[in-house]
């Protein structure tokens, strides 16, 4: 299962699974964001490509209108996969 | 242990199952059942993407385990040839507004796996990923 929410304070919080099957789901939460917004991904489990080419397509279309996604809460795991892909270097990432 | 699955990007679920399942009944950790999720996810994807079968044919996954690793099977059938150990590696280090997401899961995928053996005879296609398990 994946989930993407959007709370009141326009914090991004995800949870579940980002796979290649839930690239719409993902897309049409990330699509409604329009300033800079911190993405919570405390109860994210895991991300393939799929899921980091819609961070990577939002990133760009918010960097060109002056703002930003900054990432908190990796799991080991996914933050292994920002480091291998370096999207580590994009993405302001809070530890 | 074997599945055959839809050539469906909405098979993955499925996928997933399987791979859980077998995971938790070999008491695999969470980083190596981590690595085969995203090598068989990246694997498949690309064979529904750009494999052209020519039949209705499924992919075949079947997953087994020797002493030292895990052997993982992704069969194709009906189609052509392609080695994805000869796809082009993107550049990862090119700033924000210059990158693709084309190339990125295969790139992953040989993250994930140790060694990446491929065949093919008759139209039937088998890429063979290899996890070595006291590695992690």
């Amino acid at each position: 299962m994946f989930d993407a929410r959007i709370l009141e304070t326009g914090e991004v919080v995800l949870s579940g699974r980002l796979d290649a099957s839930q690239t719409e789901r993902a897309n049409e939460v990330f699509s409604r964001i329009s300033t800079s917004a911190r993405v919570n991904f405390k109860d994210l489990e895991y991300i393939s490509s799929a899921g980091l080419g819609i961070l990577l397509m939002n990133q760009q279309r918010l960097k060109n209108a002056g703002f930003a996604l900054k990432l908190t809460n990796l799991n080991k795991h996914i933050q292994d996969i920002f480091l291998y892909t370096g999207f580590d270097k994009i993405f302001e990432i809070e530890k | 242990m074997e599945i055959t699955v839809r050539r469906d990007i909405a098979s993955l679920g499925e996928i997933f199952d399987f791979i859980d399942s077998y995971a938790s009944r070999q008491g695999l950790d969470s980083g190596v059942q981590f690595s085969i999720r995203l090598a068989v996810e990246e694997l498949f994807t690309n064979m529904v993407k750009y494999n052209r079968s020519r039949t209705e044919s499924g992919i075949e996954i079947s997953l087994e385990q020797s002493a030292s690793s895990l052997i993982l099977r992704l069969t194709d059938f009906n189609v052509d040839a392609f080695d994805i150990r000869t796809a082009k590696e993107p550049d990862t280090a090119k700033p924000l507004g210059e990158r693709k997401v084309g190339g990125l899961g295969i790139h992953l995928l040989k993250r994930m796996v140790d060694t990446i053996d491929y065949e093919y005879a008759d139209g039937k296609s088998t890429v063979i990923l290899t996890k070595n398990l006291e590695q992690t």
